[in-house]
């Protein structure tokens, strides 16, 4: 017979960053929480592994992009994260790449750029007007139902806190705004420079994650929601795990549990009301308030379809998360070699994305479930001055776009053309690159789904597009992180506003349901 | 001998909008004048013989969205308008089967249950979506779009009243209005039907005129652009204007004419005069010059501004963006005389589907895959097309027993790439042929005798088009209708309410709101501006409200 445990305020299922948030929000604030997580390692799509004897490599995420400042202030992550800024190089075929540092755009070589100004207004604008919906991800989607209550009026007064500081953008830039938040880069890019290095990684930049090309309407306001925090991404010391190395010590510290290999097949419901979770062994954990940091048409399927109006469970079931993401980890026996780029600048970011066109070209064929001709890639060198690895390199690259609804299915030959792929693209700019390789690791989306549970293996689990944003994310009528069945709430990136490794979602769940009440 | 005369106003190009904006300003009492550098008045939406005893719509060719308000206020059926509704339509497979469009509503339940009968309740539940929001945006179309960086009155009050109508529908139903606005038709579609037949059948109406394909977000929202018309009232109905197409033109010329209105075909444009930042007439290609203090200019803004002002006297951002205005070339027409009905063998014989449109769409990636030979610079391979046959419900437009085909062909690029080398120049005959020849290669799958009835083939290719009637890259939106170019971004910041920098200049057409589609509501929207800055507010038009 099953076995009833210890009773908790609250339980955690997944142990990916928001999870693990969610946990140290609620444990900040005396709650007792138990985080349950189905793999042996803590992280989700943020963490480390081994990837050789002793060398670590980012499973998943390797840059820090929206990192939010706001929530590592509240719990205290700031001391504990060594991170900076890092210059980006924009591949080009003729070997003249372009490096961004320090926000300057210019060729690699230092020479002066012809689109330099152009580059420069762009990334202000997309800056600017990220900044201004930066506060939106802080809070749940506003609630109108209130209508015009006093509660409403709440409601009301932060939307209108947004129009107000539009306006005070002046007419010109709020017009700019007006225009181009629903856009797309491709026409954005294209209007102000010849199409080549630096629209193409204006382009790369805005669709990362994303089922959509450069010239799809919607990726301007992808690449607001990504540069919020600034355009040049961040690289932490140690990897993407060590945010989430240093939000486990800060859940820790505070009483967190974290059960790793326990996997969540059910929740127990009573009277309509979550009472806890059965694992898949059959042990019992009960509590008074569930959170899961699934994706939410697995989260409505934990808690059982027959608890959600059919309404609810068609809209579940109809949220878009179409990964065309995968991830190649290899391990390089030398440093590798880039023609053009010098040794200070090899720890930067890399993106192979020629052109808006050649980016558009590769989500062309992926739409339709076929591989690219040729991939958008993104790779960093990590731990390339990292003594304690010296002798070994890695190359940790993320490859766009590999549909998870590949024609014929994920199997072993097509992981192996998607190896092949990224190392014919990746060696048409790192000469010595074969040769050199002596192990790797190719994580497709469909691996990445069965391994961390988001749907699709798609990183925001759920499309961010303007159909499922704010109040309809992850669909209408669920936006505040409640999920159905009363002490049951979604904290993961499939809530709003979405993943990347900034923990908003998983502090805003928390917060809302201290808000609700249904801890008391 | 050059002419010079003196005119309240005058309206540069007779199509629908520029001759309703004409009417409306006549009817208020001003001085109109007309030009027209085409010999018949009608811009795109006009009739012509093509060929000996055949009257086409050549270039515009079915009516829905023009305004009820506006067919009363100027009192069209007088001056001949009658628009006779069709019934069904049919999208065929090539491979022997069919899904029809039927106005009954039950008819079209039967008819999609033979092709899935989930879809028949998702097809209630699709359809009263819709309808909600063409309910919701009908009122929208004869009212200005408020700038929402203003702070006068009546752009407030414009603004008021879209929170009122959204704070009415409640904010579930205005989370169903964003999803639906900013949504790909083809995601729209996966949402509510399984079979892929049914999706391609409704997938044409998100996509027609636009260079966007059916999984680009935004598309979902044109399908309001074919559903939120109506005839007589029935919404999201279609009908035939009887005469073919010009006899809207022709009504409204006759309107503009008994309102005391001139005007003057084969007259071109030279230049608009400009003085001091003020408009004070036109001068035209002949040398004639006619004075007004206000100019209302029919050409989209490309042509207008780019064309016919000259940037010099214009402030640099504005031209910026009538630069960036994407008037993107994406379709093009076949008007084939035929000397007999042709066969159909995959439908019933004489069906009510005869008498509505056609189309070959297999599914929601052929017509995706149709986009991206376009993205490309090539006409699709396999392209989406609209067919209509005309004289089966107008028999009038044919010698009798001879028949007429108006084919809408999508994609086809404006700058045809031949060789890498993108220009509107490559379209020449020979390759004109060839986009006719694969035209006619998917026609023949649902009609197999095809070839063999034409008498004569009209090939309109998008530059084609921009050299008869005027349309830049011979789009028939007069602009894309994505979010960055609707409402106040139409045609563009700070200028959507009809103005332009220049005083006494106005923009009248399609490339302002709301968007083309022979509605005229841009043409009386404009009227109502103009004729509110002359204090002539008792004679403007009528501005809509919640009408259900």
């Amino acid at each position: 017979m099953a076995q009833s445990e210890k009773r908790y305020d609250v339980i955690v299922i997944g142990a990916g960053h928001n999870g693990l948030v969610s946990a140290a929000t609620l444990a900040k604030l005396g709650k007792r929480v138990c985080v349950l997580e189905k793999e042996n390692e803590i992280g989700g799509m943020a963490r480390n592994y081994e990837i050789a004897d002793g060398l670590q490599a980012p499973r998943i995420a390797h840059l820090l992009y929206n990192y939010n400042p706001v929530v590592a202030r509240e719990l205290g992550l700031a001391e504990k994260i060594d991170k900076a800024p890092i210059s980006t190089i924009a591949l080009s075929d003729d070997g003249r790449h372009i490096e961004i540092a320090n926000g300057a755009l210019r060729y690699a070589d230092g020479a002066e750029h012809p689109d330099a100004a152009a580059y420069a207004e762009i990334r202000r604008k997309i800056e600017k007007f990220g900044k201004l919906l930066a506060p939106l991800a802080l809070r749940s989607p506003p609630d109108l139902s209130e209508g015009l209550s006093l509660a409403g009026a709440g409601e009301a007064a932060a939307i209108a806190k947004l129009g107000l500081e539009l306006k005070m953008f002046g007419k010109k830039d709020m017009r700019e705004f007006l225009r181009i938040v629903l856009s797309n880069i491709y026409d954005l890019a294209l209007d102000e420079m010849p199409d080549g290095e630096v629209a193409g990684l204006l382009a790369a930049d805005a669709v990362w994650g994303a089922w959509a090309g450069p010239r799809s309407p919607g990726t301007v306001f992808l690449l607001m929601y990504r540069y919020a925090y600034g355009a040049d991404p961040s690289l932490p010391k140690r990897g993407a795990g060590a945010v989430v190395d240093a939000i486990v010590d800060v859940a820790r510290s505070r009483g967190v549990e974290i059960r790793t290999g326990a996997a969540v097949s059910r929740l127990n419901i009573k009277n309509d009301a979550v009472t806890g979770v059965v694992l898949e062994g059959g042990s019992e954990i009960s509590a008074k308030v569930v959170m899961s940091s699934l994706g939410a048409f697995p989260s409505m399927k934990m808690a059982g379809p027959q608890h959600y109006d059919v309404e609810t469970v068609r809209r579940l079931r109809n949220v878009r998360a179409k990964g065309m993401t995968a991830k190649v980890n290899l391990v390089l026996r030398q440093e590798p070699k880039i023609g053009g780029v010098s040794l200070a600048q090899i720890a930067g970011r890399f993106v192979i994305a020629p052109s808006a066109k050649y980016v558009e070209r590769a989500f062309s064929k992926a739409k339709y479930g076929e591989f690219p001709g040729a991939p958008v890639i993104e790779f960093v060198m990590p731990m390339v001055s990292d003594a304690a690895q010296r002798g070994r390199y890695l190359l940790s690259a993320i490859v766009q776009y590999i549909p998870y609804h590949l024609k014929g299915g994920w199997d072993d030959a097509a992981r192996d053309r998607l190896t092949a792929l990224t190392i014919d693209t990746l060696s048409q700019y790192i000469p010595e690159l074969r040769e050199n390789i002596a192990h790797v690791d190719a994580l497709s989306p469909a691996f990445i789904e069965r391994e961390t549970g988001a749907p699709g293996g798609h990183w925001h689990h759920g499309e961010l597009s303007t159909d499922q944003l704010l109040t309809v994310r992850p669909v209408n009528g669920m936006s505040r992180y409640a999920f159905g069945v009363r002490g049951y709430y979604l904290c993961g990136a499939g809530a709003h506003p979405g993943g990347g490794v900034s923990g908003a979602a998983g502090r805003n769940s928390a917060l809302q349901l201290l808000k609700d009440g249904v801890l008391s | 001998m050059t002419k010079c005369d003196s005119y309240d106003a005058i309206v540069v190009g007779a199509g629908h909008n520029g001759l309703t904006t004409a009417c409306y300003l006549a009817k208020a009492g001003l001085k109109t004048l007309v030009i027209e550098k085409n010999e018949q008045i009608g811009g795109a939406a006009v009739s012509t013989e093509l060929y000996d005893g055949w009257i086409y719509s050549n270039c515009s060719y079915v009516c829905s969205l023009l305004r009820q308000e506006i067919i009363r206020d100027l009192e069209l059926p007088r001056f001949g308008l009658q628009v006779v509704p069709f019934r069904g339509g049919v999208n065929l497979d090539g491979k022997g089967n069919y899904i029809g469009a039927y106005p009954d509503h039950y008819v079209m339940r039967r008819e999609i249950a033979r092709h899935s009968p989930i879809d028949v309740d998702a097809y209630d539940r699709y359809y009263q979506l819709v309808m909600r929001q063409c309910r919701f945006i009908r009122p929208f179309l004869l009212r200005p779009a408020p700038d929402p960086t203003s702070m006068k009155p009546r752009d407030i009050g414009e603004l008021i009243y879209l929170v009122k109508r959204m704070y009415d529908i409640g904010p579930r139903e205005v989370g169903e209005m964003i999803r639906f606005w900013t949504m790909s038709i083809g995601d729209f579609l996966d949402e509510f039907f399984e079979s892929e037949f049914v999706k391609a059948k409704f997938a044409g109406s998100g996509i027609i005129g636009t260079g966007l394909g059916v999984y680009s977000p935004g598309t979902a929202y044109v399908l309001l652009h074919h559903y939120m018309g109506d005839v007589d009232g029935s919404l999201g109905a279609w009908g035939f204007a009887r005469g073919a197409m010009g006899a809207i033109s022709k009504a409204l010329g006759a309107a503009l004419e008994e309102a005391g209105g001139e005007i003057r075909t084969d007259a071109g444009l030279g230049e608009f005069v400009i003085r001091n930042g003020k408009v004070t007439g036109v001068a035209l290609e002949n040398g004639d010059e006619y004075r007004a203090p206000i100019v209302a200019s029919n050409m989209d803004v490309k042509r207008t501004i780019l064309h016919h002002v000259g940037r010099d006297k214009l402030p640099g951002d504005y031209v910026k963006a009538v630069e960036r205005f994407k008037i993107r070339g994406s379709s093009g027409k076949l008007n084939i005389a035929l000397d007999a009905m042709p066969r159909f063998p995959d439908l019933p014989e004489n069906g009510e589907i005869f008498q509505g449109d056609f189309a070959c769409n297999t599914s929601l990636e052929m017509l995706e895959r149709a986009y991206d030979d376009w993205k490309e610079g090539y006409w699709s391979s396999g392209p989406y097309f609209d067919m209509l046959i005309p004289t089966k419900i107008d028999p009038t437009l044919a010698p009798p027993g001879k028949h007429m085909m108006s084919v809408f062909v999508q994609y086809a690029p404006y700058d045809l790439n031949v060789g890498g080398v993108r220009s509107p120049n490559n379209w020449t005959d020979e390759k004109r042929d060839a986009f006719a020849e694969c035209v006619f290669d998917r026609l023949s799958l649902v009609c197999p005798d095809i070839r063999e009835r034409v008498l004569h083939a009209e090939v309109r290719s998008p530059a084609d088009i921009e050299r008869e009637v005027g349309l830049t890259e011979g789009n028939i939106f007069q602009g894309e209708l994505t979010f960055d170019q609707l409402l106040f971004n139409r045609p563009a910041p700070g200028y959507a309410q009809y103005n332009t920098p220049i005083e006494g200049l106005y923009i009248v057409g399609s490339s302002t709101h709301p968007g083309g589609g022979v509605m005229a509501a841009p043409g009386a929207n404009a009227a109502r501006e103009i004729l509110r800055k002359l204090g002539k507010t008792t004679a403007m038009p009528t501005v809509a409200d919640d009408e259900f």
